[in-house]
């Protein structure tokens, strides 16, 4: 994934990369012509000059001789020799060994040759001058280019950056405030304002279709609250009607039996709906007051208040509780998680098993005898209830869970050697 | 002993009174805010059932009046509102005991008999059964002048029993008394079964008669 920013970003670099790179060509082709061409009009006026001079001094024949000798000794690229015939002025470029500064190498030079008369005579006349050779012209632009390059490379990341901090700034913060959103948190969505039509559009647009999601998550959560609180009365009214009943002295064997099986199934009900009060409530936040609960002490009490039941089941139960291990969070809640899992462990350890418990700073650790693997994912949701036969309400662990969630603690199950162990790791950050 | 019910649903309001009128008690009935808060202000009771949610106004408006006049009555709190919170702004507010909705009677009656001998014995809080004598300050038990041994969960079911004289109590409504808060999720009845015989056994083998009956296998009754 790539961000959004750096996609135009490489299609512009390739670009620019692109443009430079051919213009090194076309700048040496254009300089080299001006240079060429510059060269060729001061080889003429050069020419010119000489002419003139030359006429001045050919006075007579052998004085024209003297001066050519001499100058033909002194500057012997532009030598002055007699011709036959008149030609048109010509123009050459040759590679040729400085004479004069050998360390320098060959260098290029623009000559011309012309003729012209002096007292009846014709002569050539060759002018030559050192131009600047292309490979070193070449190797200056591309030089230059290359500088521009990297100047428009910088540029190009700093104004994106720059761009991506000012102009994308609205996107980003919203995007880190929706990343950030938890319906749970039952709070409304807000952005910052600002002043590009996109962005407000897509802000406006998120918040609407947050505020209706969270009308729809608080009623349905509501309605949980609700629905729990409005059958407590009713079950109420069953149970005691079955107490009642018991009573009448013209109850039979069997009918005993009924109300017994009654009474059963209405504690189960009553288990789940007490449960999913205390999600609901869970839910809705409440239980917000924290304390640093002695989480050794709590797990020690839990130990005592289920000794019974294991002794009663023939489970062997070994504790290892670190002393002093605590954590900021509800005293309620944090026993209701150690309850419910010494609970489970109760309930579904086989008679004559085992059950360990350990406590650590930084772990919770509850294991105990089972045959096969329970289905990890499936354990923590509502009614999930691993045995169908048991009185569970299916909504224990979800409850331990949640609990875990508010906290920052790391709920994890794993089954090996005939063993369920239930982890809570702690956050100790 | 007078009990005054406060509770708008009628069909439960007599279940309970039905009960405990068996239990010989003297039971008055209030089912609306305005009702209630007349019979508290005329009449004194040694124990009142007080539903939180009624029509006219809260149930914690008449534990505050109640407060405010010095009444001295025990006051339960029976309500639908299981939380934390309700239960300990009751319980601040001068309530001795909160009972979660739903509940069984014999529950309710065990409650009841434990806050009238708080209230009413406060110092020499003793319950005779026959050659059954129990101090509840000191939470022990003589049977016939000899020191019985009990565990705390024994004393407890022994209590109830006392309570509940001569009613039948289902294993549910043991299961959920001796489990407590916890675990009415256990399938406790086999737990239930082995507390009683050991109660019963501790009883006889201290010389003390037979008053735990069976009842039709699925239920006990305290014969007296």
């Amino acid at each position: 994934m790539k961000k959004l920013l750096n996609k135009p970003f490489r299609t512009f670099l390739t670009y620019t990369f692109i443009i430079l790179a051919c213009s090194i060509p076309v700048y040496y082709a254009i300089v080299d012509f001006i240079w060429l061409r510059e060269l060729d009009e001061h080889n003429r006026i050069l020419a010119a000059k000489i002419k003139t001079n030359i006429t001045k001094v050919a006075v007579t024949d052998s004085a024209l001789y003297q001066a050519i000798r001499v100058w033909n000794q002194v500057l012997p690229e532009t030598k002055i020799t007699e011709t036959s015939e008149m030609k048109a002025d010509s123009t050459y470029t040759l590679y040729r060994r400085n004479e004069y500064l050998r360390s320098k190498g060959s260098d290029r030079f623009q000559g011309l040759v012309t003729t012209f008369s002096v007292n009846g005579k014709l002569l050539s006349l060759t002018v030559e001058n050192n131009v600047e050779e292309s490979n070193e012209t070449i190797a200056a632009i591309t030089a230059v280019a290359i500088v521009f390059f990297i100047a428009l490379f910088a540029g190009i990341i700093y104004i994106n950056k720059k761009i991506s901090k000012k102009l994308w700034q609205p996107f980003y913060d919203s995007l880190d405030r929706i990343r950030a959103y938890d319906l749970q948190s039952q709070k409304k969505i807000s952005f910052e304002k600002n002043d590009t039509v996109e962005f407000t559009q897509l802000n406006e647009n998120i918040e609407r279709l947050v505020d209706s999601n969270l009308k729809v998550y608080t009623s349905q959560k509501e309605f949980a609250e609700n629905a729990s609180h409005e059958l407590q009365t009713p079950l109420a009214i069953i149970k005691s009607k079955l107490d009642l009943l018991l009573q009448t002295p013209s109850v039979t064997a069997a009918q005993s039996v009924l109300i017994e099986e009654a009474n059963n199934a209405l504690a189960r009900v009553s288990r789940i709906n007490k449960n999913l009060l205390m999600l609901s409530r869970l839910e809705n936040q409440q239980f917000g007051d924290t304390e640093k609960v002695d989480i050794s002490q709590a797990l020690h009490d839990g130990c005592v208040l289920f000794e019974e039941f294991f002794r009663d089941k023939k489970i062997d139960l070994s504790v290892q509780i670190d002393p002093g291990v605590t954590q900021q969070a509800n005293k309620m809640l944090t026993e209701i998680v150690i309850n419910n899992l010494l609970l489970n462990t109760v309930r579904h350890t086989p008679t004559n098993g085992n059950v360990q418990v350990e406590l650590t700073a930084q772990h919770l650790y509850v294991s105990n005898t089972g045959t096969t693997a329970l289905v990890a994912d499936q354990l923590f949701k509502r009614f999930q209830s691993a045995a169908k036969h048991t009185p569970g309400s299916g909504l224990g662990l979800s409850i331990v869970q949640q609990i875990c969630l508010r906290y920052n603690w790391e709920i994890s199950y794993h089954f090996s050697a005939g063993k369920h162990r239930f982890e809570v790791s702690f956050n100790n950050a | 002993m007078k009990i005054l019910l406060i509770e708008d649903e009628t069909s439960l309001a007599e279940s309970i009174v039905t009960y405990l009128v068996a239990q010989k008690y003297i039971c008055e009935t209030a089912s609306t805010f305005r009702e209630a808060i007349e019979k508290v202000e005329s009449f004194q009771y040694d124990c009142i059932l007080l539903d939180l949610m009624l029509p006219g106004g809260s149930g914690i408006e008449i534990l505050r009046e109640l407060k405010r006049m010095n009444k001295q009555d025990g006051v339960i709190i029976i309500s639908a509102k299981d939380s934390l919170e309700n239960k300990i702004e009751g319980l601040q507010l001068g309530a001795d005991d909160y009972l979660p909705k739903p509940f069984h009677l014999p529950e309710l009656g065990a409650r009841i008999f434990s806050i009238i001998r708080r209230r009413k014995f406060a110092n020499a809080n003793v319950v005779t059964q026959n050659e059954i004598t129990i101090d509840l300050l000191s939470k022990t038990v003589h049977v016939n002048d000899a020191l019985v041994a009990f565990t705390k969960k024994e004393l407890e079911l022994l209590l109830y029993f006392i309570a509940n004289k001569n009613r039948v109590i289902s294993k549910s409504a043991l299961a959920e008394h001796l489990s407590g808060d916890m675990a009415d999720m256990l399938d406790s009845h086999d737990f239930v079964y082995a507390h009683i015989k050991n109660l019963k056994k501790k009883l006889t083998d201290a010389g003390a008669d037979n008053y735990i009956k069976t009842v039709y296998g699925t239920g006990y009754k305290w014969e007296a």
